[in-house]
């Protein structure tokens, strides 16, 4: 499938505040294609190489400051549930002020619960990172193609450096709430887990979990190979588990009470 | 920080703006709103970057470079020269890394002194460069020297796209951003230096750059500046980069810049807020107080204080979101159950059967069903992650690999040239023939090397650019075939294959 459509399918799937921050790649594919067929050769192709710039230009910015906006967000609420951990333990766990198994594990299930989430939302902004990368990467390399330019390696080099695509920070975050997450999660039988994991298959109808799967589906089908394989491209993806991930899509949502 | 010598460049700042407003005035597109441009910092970016046209890149090359100067290299704004400066300041963790302890040694005498002569000097070149400025898009690509500058910061990045791009694109940005840097360091030591706006301006840019610009600045501009801020944030420099997003801004005098949060500036922030009573009662003015961090500046600490408050009050802001996939989730379970009895990924799970039984007990199964299904959640997550960082880092190798056969590639051309001119040659009719002698025997080493070289991935970019440059020169090479037979990743891709949807 082609990464237009595929790009098209995950800002379908992705959080509804996140719709209009992806890039815009049918814009942009657009103006190439003028560029390269302007009538009036001179004029024409400035004006619309002029704007290709200007929007990809554009495009970087509002993904710098999209990024750190959430980025900025995850920090503040990557501590605020470490203190809620701590004050739920305080307060209703075995040794707290008021001891109470039954509001503790409440609690903790939504603590649980919103872990999860949070750690898919970061999840997704990494991904939100990459895909607008690699449509910059694809867009570029049709641009120089089509109108013989030089614009791809270079620019690409500063795309490497904006804060958008430098996820340390991010990534770094998601690894410490896995961590919070194991500790927080209940132990459980390592067989039992297999079992139940495979029973439990949900596809939530909009939801987190399910732009995950959208987004890694989409990983992968973008890696598959193309005709336009080369060298700047990526290997098709290893992802084990595909089958499972796969059966995910199948259950169409249903509208609940 | 000598006031002094700031003040000079300051002047010569001044008047390199003169000269290029004189000059971009005199290129196609922009004469007007480039005086707005320099009224306005932030909003510097946003016109330059809607004048992007082909006499722009002048213009904006000012524009955006002189920003991100001012702001410690990181404007986050359209114009290209702006990502260079991000470039500088915000890839500490790339390979870039050996910046770092590079900024903490940096002398900070030794950095004003060269800085100062060089703006000087650079000067008249900056008028010059615009000339060339019409060609290619890619002549403002990058300022790749800028880092470099002063004090050989060794990143070879820099280095291979300072051989990408003219040479002088490099010295202007560097003189632009130098003499920002001083501009900028002049309103913070002293800052009733400027009247007008470009004080009220750049003081919120500039304090922004100062703390964050301790590690991952590679600009040697901020050298001076850093160890003084090593010694103030201690633990705050530790990663924390500010970063000012000029277009986002409106075009009024106020300059929102968006700086880039830290965990360890988040704890910094909430300690304040806790000495202050609590985020309903602390005020961003008491809290920036507090903190004490250079270069944080109210709007920051007022955004940040609104986020939260948000997040304490009402936890989990998206919360409301998530609980209505927690509401769908519970049906969804049920439902579920069917349709894995129909679908049956393991064979266990044939004995389940569909039907009320599962609805009745649909409290315990949902019970356990929650915590497994997060459990599945967890994994496809951490399993997107996973792919999402290899896929980065792959790219990242890609692209790195690309800039290095364009290097080699770049040096084989000087090399090509050199060779041409040499008076050994001058026995055979001159140029053609001799480059067409040469060529085969460049091509062989440069095969050669280019197959050394491709470790990783190979580079269609680069063989179609040697074939470009080899018609050029007169002469069918081998050396993009042979380029393209370098070790490649899984599978050894030829450069088409049948298109596979």
């Amino acid at each position: 499938m082609k990464f237009g459509k595929r790009l098209k399918q995950q800002i379908e799937e992705t959080l509804p505040a996140w719709r209009d921050k992806f890039l815009s790649y049918k814009e942009l594919k657009k103006l190439v294609r003028l560029i390269s067929s302007a009538e009036s050769p001179e004029f024409g192709k400035a004006d619309a190489g002029a704007e290709f710039m200007y929007l990809l230009n554009n495009e970087i910015d509002k993904f710098n400051a999209f990024f750190m906006e959430q980025e900025e967000d995850f920090i503040i609420r990557h501590k605020e549930l470490q203190q809620r951990i701590k004050r739920v333990k305080d307060t209703w766990g075995p040794g707290g002020t008021k001891p109470s198994e039954a509001e503790y594990k409440d609690e903790m299930a939504k603590v649980r619960k919103d872990m999860v989430d949070f750690h898919g939302e970061m999840v997704l902004l990494v991904n939100y990172s990459n895909i607008n990368y690699t449509g910059l990467a694809k867009i570029l390399k049709k641009y120089d193609k089509r109108t013989g330019g030089l614009l791809r390696l270079p620019f690409i080099q500063k795309v490497l450096q904006q804060p958008f695509f430098v996820t340390d920070l991010v990534s770094k975050l998601v690894k410490e709430c896995e961590n919070t997450i194991d500790q927080v999660f209940p132990v459980e039988v390592e067989a039992e887990i297999v079992k139940e994991q495979r029973e439990a298959i949900t596809v939530a109808g909009k939801g987190i979990f399910r732009n995950t799967v959208a987004a890694l589906l989409s990983m992968q089908e973008i890696r598959r190979g193309s005709s336009t394989y080369g060298h700047f491209s990526l290997p098709p993806l290893d992802l084990p588990d595909s089958d499972l991930i796969h059966s995910f899509q199948l259950n169409s949502p249903i509208t609940t009470v | 920080m000598k006031a002094r010598p700031a003040l000079s460049i300051q002047i010569s700042g001044a008047s390199s703006l003169g000269v290029s407003e004189g000059l971009s005035s005199s290129l196609p597109a922009i004469s007007t709103p480039l005086e707005d441009t320099y009224r306005k910092l932030p909003g510097t970016q946003q016109v330059s970057a809607k004048r992007e046209l082909m006499g722009g890149p002048l213009v904006r090359a000012t524009c955006s470079s002189s920003n991100s100067g001012v702001v410690g290299h990181i404007f986050s704004s359209s114009s290209g020269f702006s990502s260079d400066l991000h470039y500088s300041s915000s890839s500490p963790h790339e390979k870039h890394s050996s910046n770092a302890p590079f900024i903490s040694q940096a002398p900070t005498n030794g950095a004003a002194s060269p800085l100062l002569q060089s703006s000087n000097r650079m000067l008249p070149q900056s008028m010059m460069s615009s000339h060339y400025y019409k060609e290619n898009s890619g002549s403002w690509c990058t300022d790749p020297g800028f880092p470099d500058f002063p004090i050989s910061t060794p990143v070879q990045s820099c280095q291979v796209e300072s051989t990408n791009c003219s040479g002088i694109m490099t010295s202007e940005d560097l003189c632009r951003s130098n003499e920002w840097q001083e501009w900028a360091e002049q309103l913070i030591t002293d800052c009733d230096a400027l009247a007008s706006n470009w004080n009220e301006l750049l003081v919120d840019n500039v304090m922004d750059m100062e703390p964050k610009v301790a590690k991952p600045c590679t600009s040697t501009t901020l050298s001076e500046q850093k160890p003084q801020v090593h010694q103030q944030l201690p633990s705050l420099s530790v990663a924390s980069r500010s970063v000012v997003n000029s277009s986002s801004s409106a075009n009024n005098a106020p300059a929102k810049p968006r700086m880039r949060w830290t965990p360890e500036l988040h704890e910094a922030f909430v300690e304040a807020v806790n000495l202050l009573g609590g985020s309903e009662r602390a005020t961003p003015k008491g809290v920036l107080k507090t903190m004490k961090v250079e270069g944080l500046t109210i709007y920051h600490v007022k955004s940040h204080l609104q986020k939260y408050r948000t997040a304490r009050y009402r936890p989990e802001s998206s919360e409301d979101y998530s609980l209505f996939c927690f509401i769908g989730f519970l049906g969804r379970a049920v439902y579920s159950l069917l349709l894995v009895s129909i679908f049956s990924l393991s064979g266990s799970l044939e004995k389940k059967s569909t039907s009320t039984e599962d609805l009745s007990s649909l409290d315990l199964k949902t019970g356990m069903g929650i915590t497994e299904a997060l459990r599945l959640q967890m994994e496809v997550q951490k399993r997107l992650h996973e792919q999402l960082e290899i896929q980065r880092n792959l790219q990242l190798r890609i692209e790195e690999q690309g800039r290095y056969l364009q290097m080699m590639f770049e040096k084989q051309k000087s090399g090509l040239d050199k060779l041409k001119a040499s008076p050994s040659d001058s026995e055979n009719p001159p140029a053609p023939s001799d480059a067409t002698k040469e060529l085969p025997a460049k091509g062989e080493p440069e095969a050669s090397q280019t197959n050394h070289v491709n470790s990783g991935t190979d580079s269609a970019n680069v063989k179609s650019m040697l074939e470009r440059s080899s018609e050029e020169m007169g002469g069918e090479q081998e050396a993009p075939k042979t380029a393209e037979t370098g070790v490649s990743k899984s599978s050894s891709p030829p450069s088409k294959r049948p298109r596979i949807e």
